[in-house]
């Protein structure tokens, strides 16, 4: 249309994108590929010099800083921590598996007397807690276990997935007489999403298997989550069933439905997702065709964040915690109004 | 037909044709982009259905509404990573307007005025102070995301029936968002094709000195595309929060950057300046939206969908790469 003839010019510009796209690419790759928890190991609960004394300070390390979660973990987790007269420490990791690699060492020069941390990569994470350990300080892995690890703070992600696809299937049994079409939107980069992703298909397919699986899509934000879901609309438009790896997978979904001539209340539709987040509890409590969410309670983890550390510097004999999650449907108005609460 | 009429055919098929012959020369992109609609619809059967066709515009569109001034920003010689921060933080201003009962045309103005100001700062940074564009919306984008995320920590959601009137209402039986991006692409064409600031932004991006010593303000031609830059990204939020009816401060936006990077770059326009159409722009848009969506439609598996179109987007590139050669 309009390309005047181009002028030699000086190629210091692409060479700048170049490097940054392959720092940016190699950045990515660690960060989907590297995030990967050992299936299980035994927690060591290693004697720590900081056992028998009062806490004074926490460090939480947690790297998803993106997610909505991580302001709400903060602020519940200071809050609970305040009332210990404890002062809680946080790191800012982006989501990088570097950046907390070397917030964490930084944090073992300091000797923070306590570190709860989210490892993204569990293999990376085990020198830097053997090292605290060695340390005198107490070590918390939350989400998973490590060799190294004074206790941990764990989630089944698998029975979150569950519980959601356990109820989806009773769903589609009853409304659809078991028969109909289910597009998972799932996410297979990080263990917590595969574990997820296992868990909500074992457990729907198991249930219900005369439902036909049209799609399995990854999806983990509300946009890939409506534009994934208009595509499988135009080649599946009598689709029934969205399950989301995220709630705000299945948001996008639920809005692309709408979007699709869906009405709200629809009676053969269901969308379903993890996580509890607001948007989606306050479809769910609306009655809605976004009929459930498998919650995570950011008040019970935040006192974990707290409790955790504090059993083991107490010397209790079994500091670790189990996080629990909770099945949230049309109809829990309270415990809707009460995870809301906590997310506000 | 009678013999004057076959006669005075005859070269407007061939002007026609040629033109044709040049435009695919020009950009080879859409070849590539017939085989991938012709094969996405013989194997799917479904890419060409009006519903999928309207899903690929309206994903497409926010993508177009960006693409069209930073392709303008990168003829002239620059460039603007910060658009996925500055998309986030328009929609959470547009959303927390509207949520708080505003109409949606102070919703979008305010998106439009925070866009607005981070592209007025990239603007000052690199054409008053001269500092490397690169390194300058590099800085903001992260910035932006802080600011963004410290302003807005929760989720927004619930913006009222008159806010979605932006990403879901019909104009003359189009989706609203692929009416403002149709006006943009016009826009934009109009812009470099006749008027003398569109011939600036070229001379601009092909030698800076030069067209300084041509009388050409050399700075104010590219403030100006900066803060169009950052309006727009910022609009695109507003719609994006519409039509999703929330916005997340940490995840929206988040790689959008790369995404209107690479389809303003497939699409034809120089890296490194002083070329580029809007017509390859769109072109850029539509490949990506529409690889996309057919993938999506084939149910292939993700891995496999990456490889797709990280190869595809290679391809793409290269073919736009060697096109200017091959036209000469």
């Amino acid at each position: 249309m309009n390309t005047p003839p181009s002028s030699p010019r000086p190629t210091a510009s692409r060479r700048r994108f170049l490097t940054l796209s392959a720092g940016a690419l190699a950045t990515t790759a660690l960060t989907a590929t590297g995030c990967s928890a050992p299936e299980k190991t035994s927690a060591s609960g290693r004697a720590s010099a900081t056992v028998g004394k009062d806490l004074t300070k926490i460090g939480l390390d947690y790297p998803f800083t993106q997610l909505p979660l991580y302001s709400t973990l903060v602020k519940l987790s200071k809050a609970a921590a305040k009332k210990h007269g404890i002062s809680l420490l946080t790191t800012s990791d982006n989501a990088g598996a570097d950046t907390q690699a070397t917030n964490l060492k930084t944090w073992v020069t300091q000797q923070v007397p306590a570190i709860v941390s989210f490892p993204m990569v569990f293999e990376a994470a085990e020198p830097i807690a053997r090292q605290a350990l060695d340390a005198g300080l107490i070590w918390v892995t939350y989400g998973g276990s490590l060799e190294s690890q004074s206790a941990d703070i764990k989630f089944s992600f698998r029975e979150g997935g569950t519980l959601l696809g356990t109820a989806a299937a009773r769903w589609a049994e009853e409304q659809l007489g078991g028969k109909g079409k289910i597009a998972f939107l799932t996410d297979s980069t990080i263990e917590l999403g595969r574990e997820r992703t296992k868990g909500m298909i074992d457990a729907f397919t198991k249930a219900a298997p005369g439902i036909d699986v049209v799609a399995q899509e990854q999806a983990i934000d509300p946009d890939t989550g409506l534009s994934r879901t208009k595509a499988l609309l135009a080649k599946h438009p009598d689709l029934n069933l969205v399950l989301g790896i995220t709630d705000a997978a299945a948001y996008g979904a639920f809005k692309a439905l709408q979007q699709a001539g869906r009405s709200t209340d629809d009676a053969k539709t269901f969308v379903g997702g993890q996580d509890g987040s607001a948007p989606s509890l306050l479809a769910v409590k609306q009655g809605t065709f976004y009929r459930a969410s498998a919650a995570l309670a950011p008040n019970d983890i935040a006192a974990a964040i707290v409790d955790v550390p504090r059993a083991v510097a107490a010397g209790k004999a079994d500091p670790s915690a189990e996080v629990p999650i909770t099945l949230v449907q049309r109809g829990d108005t309270a415990e809707i109004d009460r995870l809301l609460a906590q997310n506000a | 037909m009678t013999t004057a009429d076959t006669v005075l055919s005859r070269p407007r098929v061939r002007v026609l044709a040629t033109g044709g012959l040049t435009a695919v020369r020009r950009h080879p992109l859409i070849v590539v982009l017939a085989a991938m609609v012709l094969v996405f619809q013989l194997s799917t059967g479904s890419f060409l259905a009006p519903a999928n066709l309207s899903g690929i515009a309206t994903d497409a569109a926010t993508l177009a509404i960006v693409a069209v001034p930073l392709a303008l920003l990168v003829i002239s010689g620059y460039l603007d990573l910060s658009v996925g921060s500055t998309l986030a933080l328009g929609g959470l201003v547009a959303g927390r307007l509207a949520s708080e009962g505003q109409p949606p045309v102070v919703a979008v103005l305010g998106a439009l005025a925070a866009g607005g100001a981070v592209g007025a700062v990239n603007g000052v940074l690199c054409c008053r102070l001269g500092l490397s564009p690169f390194i300058v919306t590099l800085g903001m984008l992260t910035a932006v995301r802080g600011l963004a995320q410290q302003l807005f920590p929760l989720p927004l959601s619930g913006f009222g029936s008159g806010f979605a009137w932006l990403g879901g209402a019909k104009i003359a039986g189009i989706a609203a968002p692929v009416a403002i991006a149709v006006l943009v692409l016009a826009a934009g064409a109009l812009f470099l094709a006749f008027t003398p600031s569109g011939r600036h932004v070229f001379a601009i991006g092909v030698n800076r000195e030069a067209a300084h010593l041509s009388g050409i303000n050399i700075r104010r031609m590219p403030f100006a595309l900066f803060v169009v830059t950052g309006a727009a990204a910022a609009l695109a939020g507003a719609i994006k929060a519409s039509v999703l009816d929330s916005v997340v401060a940490g995840t929206s936006g988040a790689g959008f950057e790369l995404a209107v990077l690479t389809a303003v770059l497939i699409g034809g326009v120089a890296l490194t300046g002083g070329s580029g159409s809007i017509l390859g722009v769109l072109l850029g848009v539509l490949f990506l939206g529409g690889l996309q969506n057919g993938l999506t439609l084939l149910n292939v598996p993700t891995f496999w969908q990456q490889m797709t179109q990280g190869v595809a987007l290679v391809a793409g590139a290269a073919l736009a790469y060697l096109a200017p050669r091959t036209g000469r």
